[in-house]
């Protein structure tokens, strides 16, 4: 809302100049004849109704899910098995039978694509679900209750920002050994998530240290109210926005993150079909077979695109003030 | 402000040894014994034992670390177990490699992120906005191996072999050995595409961000005051907006070096570059102890040593802030 060049052209534009103050109120002629005014939509009903206004967050949310309709009906979807190899048909073109071509092994390069959809998907989501579970309770204890609380937790999070992320990740990789199925996609997403928990820690805490000094908060203590259920019920709430902000870029970061780990030969190992790895393992022929690396990376793209697109959009309605 | 680079410079301290401290634990809490690499498949258990006492591996970790630093301390950085060869000349041989990768990349970020961020900034709800920023968007979605495979698409097997894909030929003067191609034009050709694919992801966080600083800047007073005094365009965007927009782009280009040292990785995997990034990864696959502490140690020296630049840069971009 503050931002006058993002706001819809039929709507008042709020006025330049004057102190920054001024120029931040938005001219609302509903206000100033009272009885005209509609009754004030709670923050997140505007944002869902911001939401739908901005075609490029549609896109985005419409591409995530697209993906998640292929990652849950990749059993069906996929004509073919993803990790069945079959000899007779090595480095097919792509055809009618094999839309996409096949790889050295005559595996299906679409139904391995289908099936990398999900490996992709539970590792970018559950790894953020995963930081956000851990990094969310530190920086609220850390930025409520301040003092040496929070500079424990906060030195804490300090030593694994202290890391290049990639250093750490493949680090962290190498003394999990990667390995194939889902103990191995646990391993990834374990590895991705540590990487991340500061970064909500620190996202929270700083909400929390602005939001702890509200006369509501003062108010609920006054009235008795406990410290866990002050946090539950009223802090956790107010910080939300930029938290499902970060979350939604998140995803699109550590699916990049995945597949670089799986590039590297350190995510999730074959047979389980990562598009990381299908990329990294078809360079090699590269020359005669392109499409066989052009597929997969054009899959972890669009997935991250879709992502990115529905977080800059979901961005722009909820909080207007992190741009 | 000298003693503020001092006490800076301090501080650099204890954050290397923390970080060299925790790989140096991590690194021997990944199963597997480096000996037994060493040694192969067929080592008795006495060789094992000799080894490892060679090697100072059966000693308490803290005490290992401390030997580490110790010599560290008198310019010895170990040397590999695997190879036998001494870390720092290895090092030294491809952190030219991956200096002029990083340094060219972010050159490429810079030249397509400022003029795209400006148009799009001056320029805001055009066709050519919409272009910079959706180009932009597609920057950073793409991760840096796919635009190096793009790349390897088009260069290497689309024009007839016009760029290598692989192999490495060093800058004159950089060559480790005697006998090693190195000519300019030749590490040119091979550079090229890997600073592309590695510039291009950042070029495009920096247009998103400096855009969006510029838009802010832009409508200020100040910027006003210059139009108004009648200053022409070209001082106002550059001395006045630019400048103040690039204050929190610059943070971020420090925040970006952790990525940039993992795009390195990637990229010069992709490119069968001899550059750290591929040390690093192959020292840590193969557990080779020694030269992954040359790693990180290199590494966490970069990572410090560029933010301390960037917020020496704020007081060029922004002569109101001091360090006292």
């Amino acid at each position: 809302m503050a931002n006058g060049g993002d706001a819809p052209r039929n709507r008042p534009q709020p006025i330049h100049g004057g102190s920054v103050g001024e120029a931040d109120l938005p001219l609302t002629p509903d206000v100033a004849w009272g009885g005209r005014a509609k009754p004030s939509a709670s923050p997140l009903v505007e944002g869902v109704r911001r939401l739908r206004r901005s075609s490029t967050a549609l896109i985005g949310a419409a591409i995530v899910l697209v993906l998640l309709v292929v990652a849950i009906f990749a059993d069906v979807l996929a004509p073919r098995s993803p990790i069945a190899s079959d000899q007779t048909h090595t480095f097919e073109r792509p055809s009618w039978d094999y839309p996409l071509g096949t790889d050295q092994l005559g595996r299906d390069m679409l139904s391995r694509i289908i099936h990398g959809t999900r490996i992709s998907l539970l590792v970018g989501v559950s790894s953020v679900l995963l930081a956000l579970f851990v990094g969310v309770p530190f920086g609220m204890i850390a930025g409520f209750y301040g003092g040496r609380v929070d500079s424990l937790i906060m030195r804490a999070m300090d030593l694994i920002l202290a890391f290049p992320i990639y250093l750490l990740a493949i680090i962290l990789m190498v003394i999990f050994t990667p390995t194939a199925g889902l103990i191995g996609t646990m391993k990834v997403t374990g590895a991705i998530a540590i990487v991340r928990i500061p970064i909500y820690a620190r996202l929270v805490r700083g909400s929390v240290l602005s939001i702890k000094e509200k006369e509501y908060i003062e108010a609920s203590r006054a009235l008795g109210v406990r410290d866990p259920w002050i946090l539950v019920r009223h802090v956790l709430p107010n910080c939300l926005a930029p938290i499902i902000v970060t979350t939604t870029l998140g995803i699109a970061t550590s699916i990049i993150v995945e597949a670089t780990l799986s590039f590297l030969g350190l995510g999730t190992q074959p047979p389980t079909p990562s598009w990381g790895w299908d990329l990294k393992a078809n360079v090699a022929f590269i020359q005669a077979n392109l499409w066989l690396s052009l597929f997969p990376g054009l899959a972890i793209f669009v997935t991250v695109l879709g992502f990115n697109l529905f977080g800059d959009g979901l961005r722009d309605a909820l909080d207007p003030r992190l741009k | 402000m000298r003693t503020y680079i001092l006490r800076r410079l301090l501080q650099i301290v204890p954050t290397v040894l923390m970080i060299t401290f925790v790989v140096f634990v991590m690194m021997r809490s990944v199963p597997g014994d480096p000996v037994v690499a060493l040694l192969g498949d067929a080592y008795t258990e006495e060789d094992a034992i000799k080894a490892r006492d060679e090697y100072g591996l059966n000693k308490p970790i803290v005490v290992q670390y401390g030997i580490w630093l110790a010599k560290l301390v008198r310019g010895d950085w170990g040397v590999s177990i695997l190879t036998g060869r001494p870390v720092l000349q290895d090092v030294l041989i491809r952190l030219p490699v991956t200096l002029e990768l990083i340094v060219l990349s972010m050159a490429v970020a810079l030249i397509i992120a400022v003029p795209a961020a400006i148009i799009g900034a001056l320029r805001q709800n055009t066709w050519a906005d919409y272009m910079a920023t959706s180009v932009a968007m597609i920057g950073v979605s793409i991760p840096e191996f796919f635009i190096g495979i793009l790349l390897l698409l088009v260069f290497s097997i689309g024009l007839g072999g016009f760029l290598p894909s692989s192999g490495w030929i060093y800058l004159p003067g950089t060559c480790p050995t005697l006998v090693c191609g190195a000519s300019l034009w030749g590490n040119a050709q091979h550079v090229l595409m890997p600073a592309i694919a590695l510039g291009v992801g950042r070029a495009a966080i920096l247009t998103r961000l400096l855009r969006a600083s510029m838009l802010e800047v832009i409508r200020s007073e100040y910027v006003t005051t210059a139009r108004a005094k009648g200053l022409s365009e070209r001082p106002v965007v550059f001395k006045h907006a630019l400048k103040n927009a690039l204050i929190p782009t610059v943070t971020v280009m420090g925040l970006q070096i952790g990525f940039l040292i993992g795009g390195a990785i990637v990229v010069e995997t992709l490119f069968a570059m001899p550059g750290l990034g591929t040390f690093g990864i192959d020292a840590i696959i193969a557990r080779d102890y020694q030269q992954v502490q040359g790693f990180a140690l290199l590494t966490a020296l970069a990572f410090v040593i560029m933010n301390l630049a960037v917020d020496l840069t704020y007081t060029f971009l922004d002569p109101r802030i001091r360090y006292a």
